[in-house]
């Protein structure tokens, strides 16, 4: 069975949207092999309107994240649509949503966005004069909330700053934009130091540290597993954050989990960092319930294998001569130890890796959004309020 | 000074003399300093001159911020402020509702979000309002303020007949939380617990151990007044609560200002005796008045938040060759984290500590909570 997302997974170091914009070769792939037939679904597609072609356009602004491109995903999909009655909408709507969620590689901010964007529409009153009208008001107040929700990571931004003590240092795992936002505001005020894991596959860290130093705040790349190590010296944790789900726990890139456990065991503050448009409402019970769990992800190896052939996939080379291993030097190491060698996981092992993982709530202390500070639990307060009220 | 304050020049000189009153620490207690700042805000709106509610509210939030910077450590005013200010912008709502029911609500996606906020559950309006309120009304400029007035006046008595009844409001459900032969520990000198502790003694028979807190040693004074009526009273040393912890069946604690995400200050000593409690499982309930609940979050990051007392009941001077050798700290208050709380009495019900935003939510505006 192909695996259409494993070639998508693996880029080079780069913009966190740049993971979901998939090269020129894999569309065509996806649209040929796995694809609903959304493309030939005459209801939902007047003018051969590619919704999640939409969704990458509107992504591909550094600025906005997968919850707010999706919302405007379905504006675009509101103002060709040719529904006449709120029920035919909010079908069209909903099989858009769904259409979104099978093709992206990662649906969990996306689906929060859609979610939010649908029970609006649900509830919104039916003051216009006619329908047109008001499908009209619909794709303005989306494009309007878009815009406003820009501003949404300079609120958050100035909640941080309350916590943040002169000469603290802070501990931050990947590359988040709302993070950076908060970290530049509060180094305009006071003196941060700021350690940063690498966020293996992808490395993002790096582009975290690249910022940081860029504007003057001292900051280290720290490997994943001296979480551990690093953790004393820390004062607090700040994470950003995939999506704020109904239990009260974060999604976040792989990793956070981890951060979020040790940060427990020695007593340091956890806070994430969440826009509004990023709760949802999932309740995972455990990792394997994250709509991201594929299959194939830490699964073992067919055991059917010869030895030579499982040798040969695991060094990524062609040919079965599992005398002569050669060690893959990392390109980008500055001093390779001289006296081990370093090898690197080949994309096969990396494609049986989780992309994002779920902390729990007990492990968070706070929930800092443009809505409010929250505590894990006034999460689920929102989205019930949202949802249900 | 915006122009609303000028014409309240006589109460100005009542605030002064609170603001000098509490820089002085001569009013102490939470629930005093929380009834001297009704009195004063009283009188304030009695007399002042507004023409619209954003006067109003410009001018009581003056009043607060001077009486909050006089004394930072005494939550209570603040809270008390930001009650007053929530209610007055409740019943101005309530009043233009009962004039315009035909409201279009512009519904924004953001606006839908702020649908989750959570609000008190629809309180119905005591007298069904037939207001009509002129703001800014060029002819007549005291009409608004005279009609709206009264139903403040009513709003902040209230507030006081809700400080006036805290004790006996927290001690109603003692009963149920206290058992026969139950052994409590509690810490310093409290009213609310100590009143709690009296009410339920009219039910059942239970014993009390008392730290005696040191260094303000205010344990003394509890063990007196608990004896005093009849409870059968231990006074321990605060050394010997770990060792005691194993026969107590629940701690009872006060609090000296509940903070949003559930934790509060209270007296020095209490994190040890929570700490202690969770060591061996048992219960640990807080009594607390509502007035104390605070809407701030990172006060636990402010070290000067912990309030220091007088060094010299811990080092005196008559130690005369260490005095300048050491550093003497004697921290009044300790912060104890949420989750070393089980539950909160307040007059407003029991409520666990991870709720405690949402009543926060409920008794006050956003964006009342920088003074």
């Amino acid at each position: 069975m192909a695996v259409p997302t494993s070639p998508a997974r693996i880029r080079p170091v780069e913009d966190k949207s740049a993971q979901l914009r998939p090269s020129p070769s894999v569309i065509p792939d996806v649209a040929r092999g796995a694809a609903p037939s959304f493309l030939e679904d005459p209801r939902t597609i007047p003018h051969a309107f590619d919704i999640y072609a939409t969704y990458q356009r509107a992504l591909s602004d550094p600025k906005i994240s997968a919850p707010l491109a999706a919302i405007l995903a379905l504006t675009e999909l509101i103002s060709r649509s040719e529904a006449g009655t709120m029920f035919e909408l909010v079908k069209a709507l909903n099989d858009g949503a769904e259409a979104l969620s099978k093709r992206a590689p990662n649906p969990i901010g996306l689906n929060a966005g859609c979610e939010l964007f649908i029970a609006f529409v649900t509830l919104f009153p039916h003051e216009s004069a006619s329908f047109p009208d008001l499908k009209k008001e619909l794709v303005r107040q989306g494009q309007e909330y878009a815009s406003q929700a820009l501003n949404f990571r300079a609120k958050v931004a100035e909640q941080t700053l309350g916590f943040i003590k002169d000469d603290s240092v802070i501990l931050t795992h990947s590359y988040s934009r709302v993070v950076m936002q908060a970290l530049l505001h509060a180094h305009k005020r006071k003196r941060i130091s700021v350690y940063v894991t690498e966020a293996r596959p992808r490395g993002l860290g790096l582009k975290t540290c690249d910022e940081l130093t860029a504007a003057g705040i001292p900051c280290t790349v720290v490997l994943d597993s001296a979480i551990a190590y690093v953790m004393d010296k820390v004062d607090f944790v700040l994470v950003g954050s995939e999506a704020v789900v109904e239990s009260g726990g974060l999604i976040n890139a792989v990793g956070s989990n981890q951060m979020a456990v040790i940060a427990k065991a020695e007593n340091k503050p956890f806070y994430a960092l969440a826009e509004s448009f990023k709760f949802h409402r999932l309740f995972p019970l455990s990792q394997y319930d994250l709509p991201t769990h594929k299959p194939g992800i830490l699964s073992f190896p067919q055991p059917a294998l010869s030895l030579e052939a499982k040798l040969s996939a695991s060094q990524g080379r062609p040919g079965p001569d599992p005398s002569s291993i050669k060690p893959k030097m990392i390109p980008a190491a500055p001093q390779s130890l001289p006296y081990t060698e370093q090898r690197t996981m080949t994309p096969e092992q990396i494609a049986k890796n989780p992309d994002v993982d779920y902390t729990r709530p007990d492990l968070i202390s706070l929930v800092f959004s443009d809505v409010g500070i929250l505590t894990p639990e006034g999460v689920s307060q929102y989205l019930v309020g949202m949802f249900a009220g | 000074m915006s122009s609303a304050d000028l014409p309240a020049i006589p109460s100005q000189r009542v605030v002064e003399a609170l603001a000098a009153k509490l820089r002085r620490r001569q009013v102490v207690g939470s629930r005093d300093a929380a009834l001297e700042t009704v009195f004063v805000l009283r009188q304030v709106i009695a007399k002042a001159r507004f023409q619209n509610i954003h006067q109003l509210v410009v001018l009581i939030k003056n009043v607060g911020r001077t009486l909050a910077q006089a004394q930072p450590k005494e939550h209570s005013v603040g809270n008390i402020v930001r009650r007053l200010l929530h209610l007055v912008r409740e019943e101005y709502n309530n009043a233009i509702k009962s004039n315009a029911p035909t409201r279009p609500r512009s519904l924004t996606i953001a606006n839908f979000v702020l649908q989750g906020q959570p609000r008190k559950a629809s309180l119905v309006t005591k007298a069904e309002s037939s207001l009509v309120l002129n703001e800014n009304d060029p002819d007549d400029p005291d009409s608004f303020a005279k009609t709206l007035k009264p139903v403040l006046m009513e709003a902040i008595q209230d507030t006081l007949d809700e400080l006036d009844t805290v004790y006996e409001s927290i001690g109603r459900n003692a009963k149920d939380h206290i058992h026969s032969d139950e052994i409590i520990l509690t810490l310093g000198k409290s009213k609310t617990v100590e009143m709690f502790l009296k009410q339920a003694a009219h039910y059942h028979k239970f014993t009390v151990i008392v730290a005696e807190t040191g260094p303000s040693y205010g344990g003394h004074e509890m063990a007196q007044s608990l004896s005093s009526i009849g409870i059968s009273t231990f006074l321990v040393p605060d050394s010997s609560i770990y060792a005691l912890m194993s026969r107590v069946n629940k701690v009872i604690l006060g609090a000296h200002a509940i903070l949003a995400n559930g934790g509060m200050f209270a007296v020095s000593g209490s994190l040890m005796a929570a700490t202690a409690a969770r060591a061996h499982s048992t219960p640990i309930v807080v009594c607390a008045g509502q007035f104390k609940l605070t809407p701030l979050w990172n006060l636990y990051h402010e070290y000067g938040a912990l309030d220091f007392a007088d060094p010299s009941s811990v080092l005196g001077f008559d130690e005369g060759d260490l005095v300048d050798k050491v550093d003497v700290l004697n921290p009044y208050y300790d912060y104890v984290q949420p989750d070393l709380v089980d539950a909160y009495v307040t007059n407003d019900g029991d409520h666990p500590p991870p709720s405690i935003y949402r009543l926060i939510k409920e008794s006050y505006d956003d964006e009342d909570n920088e003074l």
